[in-house]
């Protein structure tokens, strides 16, 4: 065991410290979807102009070969800066490192450069209405035109979050209905947001901000060339991008958590709420639940450093921070009383907002699943 | 930055591992707790093997290894429940090295490291684990000072528990010799790795246990309302893993964060032994609330540990204060 940075990590960090301190995003706009997007994509682009922007991606595709672990450092010192994440993470996440894996080269050489600089943004076209944790019943269409060989697709996508700025759609559609099994007869697209048929409409969450939208398509068009991974392969491909979602986020989740508690602790102990046995103790606990996240994160790490996979600790990191911070949000309001829950309270924004951190990126009650079958291996009831 | 243990270390995991399942059984365990005393067949073994000593200079006859040796081997005492006086000797040792002065290490040590002698180490108002047959008992008192005291010098009523796998007792004594609390953090660590063995073994078992046992024609783990719960388990044996490696880790390598560390584990081991061996009698239904099956071993030793040095509660309220303290000062 040693849980010291070793010499190469700790001059990355170093390095990357130095240059948050000597770079700043400007104030954050308030109340204006668009400017705060122009916002973050700006911080996108200052960062990619020092290759800082995709720092986990091989050389050769303009990042920094990070090892996992450099990436975790880079996302908890960009938490730790104060300064937001890139505006396109879906690309930097997940489009980017799918196509490294499954795309042709035309494909890369013409989609990798504009993630990295933020000029042609991503989402992504997975969940549907009728499929959202049971995501291989998916009904979205793809018919191939024998004129011109494009796709024609036509379906609807929800919970799309940054649809309105994305000029790339990692798009999951229906090939083959014929095919026996449900998660056969997919195929993984890329889709051009920018023609006639793709609609996108916002929808508006419990916060009043508009960060995901719906998105419907009728007969859009996809050149064949735009098919990744091969046609009905879609299901692998998507396993891909699905795996890539957590990986290093949790770094940036656990030091903004981190700060949230410690502005919460500061703020108990000004009021002399601290005095209060109960207060401390609570407090104590999500101290202890903030610590743990990080910790296991960690430990998350060395077991895919040195076994190459995940160890059952893995599975955990994504539940325990929602978890840590619905209770946080939620504490908020028991120690600084109904001042936190006005409009112009910092903890009445993230009280709200914290009902989604249990849904996006897989329910809770979806992690308990994959835990309790891939980790513990237990039996599974359903089909 | 390196989570995992050495290959030393998973040697020594592995062989502990290996010794108390022939030597441990839950049949041995039921012996043992049923005739009131340790195991004196298996303690005589571990001392033949040098465990008492893991962690104590080799100047004193220890090993000269850290508190993470010592936590591997207790939570290996606490995977089997093992019905021995290890944990006290230990508790003692590693308050007596650390806070002790040389007279004090030099008259204790070697014996604890040996086996010859036993020790105990427990708050001075409450219930001290091994204190029944200790030579020396080390006290903390309620102003966080501690003493430690020949047992010649000390009166020791055993008292009953619910946890008949360790004997207990409380201790009258006179001032005894004051040394610095420093290793008191340290016994607490201790403390929390073997709560780590405890809760894993009720995960395995209950594991074991609900892919087995069939009900409405399918194992009762395929049920959401079990496997989630099976999950739940999982998240406290894994949080309390990490926070006692982190805490063992510190105390051998990075002592500024000893102290915080030692109540992280504490807080989290506390919680996560006495919720994953509750869960487990649950899984199991009523066979888990007899006596024949063997959770309620794990669900016992669980509730005293988790009450002894502090429960989880006292940890997180001390937590609560270094943090504010650390904040104030960046303030300042």
């Amino acid at each position: 065991m040693d849980l010291t940075f070793n010499e190469a990590e700790a001059a990355f960090r170093d390095e990357l410290r130095a240059w948050l301190d000597a770079h700043d995003p400007g104030p954050e706009p308030t109340d204006d979807d668009e400017a705060h997007w122009r916002w973050r994509r700006d911080w996108q682009r200052t960062m990619a102009a020092d290759r800082w922007a995709g720092v986990h991606w091989p050389v050769e595709y303009g990042g920094r070969g990070a090892t996992i672990t450099q990436s975790a450092i880079f996302f908890e010192e960009l938490g730790r800066s104060g300064a937001p994440l890139p505006a396109d993470v879906l690309g930097l996440l997940l489009a980017g490192p799918t196509l490294m894996v499954w795309g042709s080269d035309q494909q890369k050489e013409r989609l990798l450069p504009t993630i990295l600089d933020a000029s042609e943004p991503w989402c992504q076209g997975f969940s549907e209405p009728d499929a959202g944790s049971d995501l291989a019943s998916l009904k979205t269409r793809a018919v191939e035109d024998p004129e011109t060989g494009e796709w024609v697709v036509t379906g609807q996508k929800v919970w799309t979050s940054g649809a309105q700025f994305a000029k790339w759609c990692m798009l999951v559609a229906r090939t083959d209905p014929d095919a026996p099994r449900k998660h056969q007869g997919l195929t993984y697209f890329v889709l051009d947001m920018e023609q006639p048929g793709v609609q996108v409409v916002p929808l508006r969450q419990i916060t009043g901000e508009s960060e995901f939208n719906e998105l419907f398509l009728q007969e859009a068009r996809i050149p064949a060339e735009n098919v990744v991974g091969g046609v009905g392969n879609g299901w692998k491909v998507a396993m891909t991008t699905l795996m890539n979602e957590r990986s290093g986020l949790a770094f940036f989740l656990q030091v903004r958590l981190r700060q949230q508690l410690d502005k919460l602790i500061a703020e108990a102990a000004r009021r002399g709420r601290l005095e209060d046995p109960v207060i401390a103790e609570r407090l104590g606990e999500l101290h202890v639940r903030t610590e743990v996240l990080r910790l296991t994160a960690y430990r998350g790490l060395t077991a895919i450093e040195k076994h190459g996979q995940p160890g059952p600790e893995g599975s955990l990191t994504k539940w325990m921070w929602s978890d840590t911070n619905q209770q946080l949000t939620q504490f908020a309001v028991d120690v600084l009383g109904d001042e936190a829950l006005t409009r112009e309270s910092f903890w009445s924004f993230e009280l709200l907002r914290a009902r989604g951190n249990s849904i996006e990126g897989g329910t809770t009650e979806i992690l308990k699943n994959i835990v309790a079958e891939r980790v513990l291996g237990l039996p599974r009831l359903r089909g | 930055m390196n989570f995992d243990f050495s290959e030393d270390q998973q040697e020594i995991k592995r062989t502990a591992r290996d010794l108390l399942a022939a030597r441990s059984s839950f049949a041995a365990v039921r012996a043992a707790a049923e005739s009131g005393a340790p195991d004196a067949a298996l303690w005589a073994e571990l001392c033949e093997l040098g465990w008492p000593g893991i962690a104590i200079g080799e100047t004193y006859g220890g090993q000269g290894l850290g508190l993470v040796e010592l936590a591997v081997l207790l939570e290996e005492l606490g995977y089997a429940v093992a019905v021995t006086p290890m944990l006290g000797s230990a508790l003692a040792a590693l308050a007596i090295e650390h806070g002790g002065d040389d007279a004090q290490r030099e008259r204790w040590l070697p014996g604890l490291a040996g086996g010859s002698l036993r020790g105990a180490l427990g708050l001075a108002d409450g219930l001290v684990p091994d204190a029944p047959g200790a030579d020396v008992i080390v006290l903390v008192d309620a102003d966080g000072g501690a003493r430690v005291l020949a047992a010649a010098d000390a009166r020791v009523e055993a008292v009953e528990t619910i946890d008949p796998t360790r004997v207990y007792g409380r201790v009258e004594s006179g001032a005894g010799d004051a040394i610095d609390p420093t290793g008191i953090d340290r016994a607490a660590i201790a403390v929390s790795a073997e709560l780590v063995g405890v809760a894993q073994r009720a995960l395995d078992l209950t594991l074991a246990y609900v892919k087995e046992r069939k009900q409405f024609d399918v194992p009762v783990g395929a049920f959401q309302a079990v496997s989630h719960r099976c999950a739940q388990m999982l998240l406290g044996v894994e949080s309390a893993r990490s926070a006692t490696y982190f805490a063992a880790w510190a105390a051998d390598a990075d002592r500024e964060r000893l102290a915080e560390g030692a109540s992280l584990a504490k807080a989290a081991a506390s919680e996560a032994g006495r919720e994953v061996t509750a869960s487990a009698i649950q899984a199991h239904g009523g066979i888990g609330f007899t006596w024949e099956a063997d959770l309620h071993w794990l669900y016992k030793r669980a509730q005293l540990d988790a009450a002894l040095l502090g429960a989880a509660g006292t940890h997180r309220t001390r937590l609560a204060r270094m943090v504010s303290e650390r904040l104030q000062t960046i303030d300042a």
